[in-house]
């Protein structure tokens, strides 16, 4: 075997098991190129497993989450102790689970995620956001992350906001403030 | 009680495309620290890589996944879309990565023999060494060795991710494996590198 046919089988080989093979006991050129290829590759496999732990953050779970959740028509799903407590509420949930299905029927786009962490006032809520009647109180120190989605305007008549028959149907920006959880908490039109 | 085999990729994209968040999560986490230290290597930034393994599964629910599993594996396809949304924020303003352009013009190393055999590129400086040597890569070599010999995909997947036959990834394989030998012994050799080096710009 001549040098050009040993380094034709490096490739599949990947150099480790070849150290010990004939033609490099008899080239000292080769020997030491396979040298440096095996020092290499031992190099790499030491830098994959010094990143080995390397990962996404828990927080793009949660947004992936909330956006799964968006993407097939479902709001968050509220704790058992929560269920049955105010018809109401559940209806208005519903509504916002509609609003976000018709969403995404019409924008296939996925729905931004804000990353950044809300100032929350002492109950909990900052100004301008609407607690959803089913969903669990926030923690003053809880960080929540805001998701924007496009909602009919109708959706507000849900939340007790003036709609004009004419204006139902069109579109309305609104944040939605997400619990460590992932689970829907406020929400805020920005219209 | 023998134990259950996990699921394939592929259930758990039938499963999610019929609304089962589980399986979405179960994929998502099978797959999300492959996918998002490939983002983290080609870009060098956390945050670009943590932008990008959240937009790779967005895409996956989208009604336009373009995913066909005769094809190629879905990791694959995943590699594939964090490829392309990684060029995207490179092309968008990050100065720092290295320009294609850069290595090109130097002389293929397949011939070159080095007396220095790199012993110690698994310690702490060896490792830090060859990072940076990866990072100095061209993007189309420093994709295939992340993808290869860093995150350990197959020749058949890495060229699905990089849209080119099987050939070409392991041609670029061989090749950035020399650029890399090449630019360590330059690190540990400057003044035999120097001879080497040949003008490529006048900043004057």
């Amino acid at each position: 075997m001549n040098c050009q046919e040993f380094w034709n089988n490096l490739p599949e080989a990947d150099g480790m098991g070849l150290v010990e093979h004939e033609h490099v006991a008899q080239c000292p050129a080769c020997a030491a190129r396979l040298r440096s290829q095996v020092a290499l590759k031992r190099g790499l496999r030491a830098l994959a497993g010094q990143m080995s732990a390397a990962e996404a953050p828990p927080r793009v779970e949660a947004r992936l989450r909330t956006a799964f959740r968006a993407y097939n028509g479902m709001a968050g799903v509220p704790s058992r102790r929560w269920r049955p407590v105010w018809t109401w509420a559940a209806a208005v949930a519903a509504m916002f689970a509609m609003a976000v299905l018709l969403v995404r029927e019409r924008t296939p786009q996925a729905p931004q995620p804000v990353s950044h962490v809300v100032e929350l006032a002492d109950n909990g809520i900052e100004n301008g956001f609407i607690p959803l009647p089913n969903a669990a109180q926030i923690d003053p120190s809880e960080e929540v992350n805001v998701v924007r989605v496009e909602v009919p305007r109708s959706a507000m008549i849900a939340l007790g906001y003036d709609v004009k028959p004419e204006e139902a149907s069109q579109s309305v920006e609104a944040d939605v403030m997400l619990g460590t959880d992932g689970l829907a908490r406020a929400v805020r039109f920005l219209d | 009680m023998t134990p259950s085999t996990p699921e394939t990729d592929d259930a758990l994209l039938i499963r999610i495309q019929s609304g089962d968040e589980e399986a979405f999560v179960t994929l998502y986490r099978r797959r999300q620290a492959a996918i998002f230290r490939f983002a983290q290597h080609m870009s060098g930034s956390q945050q670009v890589a943590e932008d990008v393994t959240q937009e790779v599964f967005l895409a996956l629910l989208r009604e336009e996944c373009g995913f066909d599993p005769e094809r190629g594996t879905l990791s694959g396809y995943l590699f594939g879309i964090a490829r392309k949304l990684v060029l995207r924020h490179v092309e968008r303003g990050r100065p720092d990565v290295a320009l294609d352009s850069e290595f090109d013009d130097f002389s293929f190393p397949e011939l070159a023999v080095y007396d220095d055999p790199l012993a110690d590129l698994t310690h702490r400086e060896g490792i830090e060494a060859l990072r940076r040597a990866v990072r100095a890569l061209p993007r189309r070599y420093r994709e295939v060795v992340v993808l290869c010999d860093l995150e350990e995909v197959d020749y058949a997947d890495a060229a699905i991710a990089l849209s080119c036959p099987i050939g070409t990834v392991r041609s670029r394989l061989h090749r950035a494996r020399g650029l890399l030998l090449d630019k360590l012994n330059q690190e540990r050799n400057p003044r035999q590198a120097m001879g080497g080096l040949k003008p490529v710009r006048c900043l004057s």
